[in-house]
């Protein structure tokens, strides 16, 4: 179909919805910057940096956000590829994995604290079976942020990765293992390489989401073990500091944008080689 | 690969863990008890009863519904006129713009919130609805933008062609042809934004005010002060609407589409 000059008006609702995304951005940086006269100062940051608790939280976050993004690709590489080799219909099995990833953070949170309590099911079960006097502490601590960050993105990360195995042949391992190299080689020097596009998308998405969670780190974590999330949404609304949430909202771009850009970088230069090879 | 005993074990445990939490949730909120316990104990359904005698509750349901249907509707309608022009036209910056689109998703959503936060606050809409709509728009584009981009891509020209050589009008091309043939993609763009504002929860956080809030908010708010079974029974509601999108997903589209989707989820 042509398309007149009057086509451009049909990008116009979009354009109007991006540009006020964009000016809100602005103006939150800007807010970061303010200083009391109205000219731009780095106070707010720099009273960030200055308070050994904010400190702590960063570092912090950037830790359970880097073993929560471990763990995934741990766990879920051999799902992934388990999936994907799977002999006949996948559907049940993309089911277990989808299903669980649409269904709110909240519920899913929730879930786990009816698990990790204190008086929670495996603290009971552990205490039924005698292995334990008094009940663990799975909650209310970094231990039960970690696994409840792991359960929400994970499947972020196995999706990314399955998508990747999909298009891989399964002639691709039939001819290592006939040209000789074992099992071990053939991941190391055929799949692993290949699927490296997947490990980094994967990994960047549940970095980003990690570092930017709240719902889970607040209702697992409670309110010692803070993340950069859960300061923000207190600063917000216990203090009621939009400065002050706003300056921490752009660390907590930088720090995440800091990680993800690169990984960005490096998949698609990684795409491009094994296009290139093949 | 390596594939071992040891490989299939942890396979199996992860495809255990993944559902977990949601079916002792579900589970538990059949209890007669006054407490969360899992396993309940002696059934009853006292707490869906407590769920639906409750104002507020329902009220938050209503709330989310409506937000989900209209942001699903919005973006959805955005994205197509946008990926209209965005697939038919040459124009400077084209690749720019689509990274433009896609912004969104590279922000951790603590961030996000605000940032919309800020956006409410401009015209006013702090902690009312117009807010929690336009950042529910703002977030879902990218998610209806890319399925309705490459089901645009796919499109054969020809047909349209075609058709107008056999005396078609342009708008009877449109409605009788091109349209029927973006279905997929509109259908997707459609259930996915819909799941994606109906479960949304992070961000929301920002924007509810006292007379406005969602369902998950609720949720999430109540699970912080109360240790009441009702929110286990409200949880299993959400749990029972979200499989139904999933399962219209499944039988409109195939799930192997959450597959694709992802390897052309990359951030920027």
């Amino acid at each position: 179909m042509r398309f007149g000059r009057l086509a451009w008006l049909l990008m116009l609702p979009l354009a109007a919805v991006l540009g006020l995304f964009l000016v809100s951005l602005g103006a939150l940086v800007w807010s970061s910057f303010a200083g009391a006269d109205g000219v731009p100062k780095l106070d707010l940051y720099a009273r960030f940096f200055a308070r050994r608790d904010y400190v702590d939280v960063l570092v912090r976050t950037l830790w359970v956000a880097g073993l929560t993004t471990l763990v995934s690709l741990a766990i879920g590489y051999p799902v992934a590829w388990a999936v994907a080799r799977h002999k006949g219909r996948r559907d049940w099995l993309l089911v277990l994995i989808i299903l669980p990833w649409l269904v709110s953070v909240v519920v899913r949170t929730y879930g786990w604290i009816v698990i990790l309590g204190n008086r929670g099911l495996l603290n009971a079960f552990l205490g039924w079976l005698g292995v334990v006097d008094t009940p663990l502490k799975l909650m209310f601590n970094t231990t039960g942020i970690v696994i409840g960050l792991v359960h929400v993105f994970c499947p972020f990360m196995i999706l990314a990765i399955l998508a990747v195995f999909l298009h891989l042949e399964r002639s691709l391992e039939e001819a290592s293992m006939s040209l000789g190299a074992g099992p071990w080689q053939t991941f190391r020097k055929v799949i692993w390489p290949l699927s490296l596009p997947g490990v980094i998308s994967g990994t960047m998405i549940v970095y980003l989401m990690a570092t930017g969670a709240i719902v889970t780190p607040l209702l697992l974590g409670g309110l010692r073990d803070r993340m950069l999330g859960t300061q923000i949404y207190q600063e917000m609304f216990q203090v009621f500091d939009f400065p002050r949430a706003a300056t921490m909202a752009v660390i907590l771009t930088a720090t995440a944008l800091a990680v993800v850009l690169p990984l960005g970088m490096l998949e698609r230069r990684v795409s491009r080689n094994l296009k290139g090879a093949s | 690969m390596p594939w071992t005993a040891a490989g299939r074990t942890l396979v199996a445990a992860v495809l255990l863990f993944l559902p977990a939490p949601i079916v002792i949730v579900v589970m538990s909120s059949f209890t007669a008890r006054g407490y969360i316990s899992f396993p309940p104990g002696e059934l009853s359904l006292r707490w869906y009863a407590e769920f639906l005698a409750s104002p507020d509750w329902l009220m938050s349901l209503v709330v989310s519904l409506v937000l989900a249907a209209l942001a699903a509707a919005f973006s959805t309608l955005i994205a197509f006129l946008g990926a209209l022009v965005f697939t038919r036209k040459r124009f400077p910056g084209a690749a720019g713009f689509e990274t433009l689109v896609l912004l969104p998703l590279i922000f951790p959503h603590a961030a996000l919130g605000v940032v919309m936060l800020g956006m409410a606050g401009m015209f006013g809409w702090t902690g009312r609805f117009p807010g929690l709509l336009l950042a529910h728009v703002i977030m879902t584009v990218p998610y209806a933008w890319r399925p309705i981009v490459s089901s645009l891509r796919k499109l054969d020209l020809s047909t349209e062609e075609a058709a107008m050589s056999l005396g078609a009008r342009p708008l009877y091309v449109f409605r009788r042809v091109t349209l029927p043939l973006l279905r997929p993609g509109l259908v997707t763009a459609l259930l996915f934004t819909f799941i994606i504002s109906f479960d949304e929860v992070t961000v929301s956080l920002f924007l509810v005010g006292p007379d406005v809030t969602t369902l998950p908010v609720r949720i999430f708010a109540h699970i912080q002060d109360s240790g009441s079974p009702v929110i286990a029974a409200i949880s299993t509601v959400l749990v029972a609407l979200t499989v139904l999108v999933v399962l219209l997903l499944d039988r409109l589209i195939g799930l192997e589409l959450f597959v694709e989707s992802e390897q052309r989820r990359r951030p920027a």
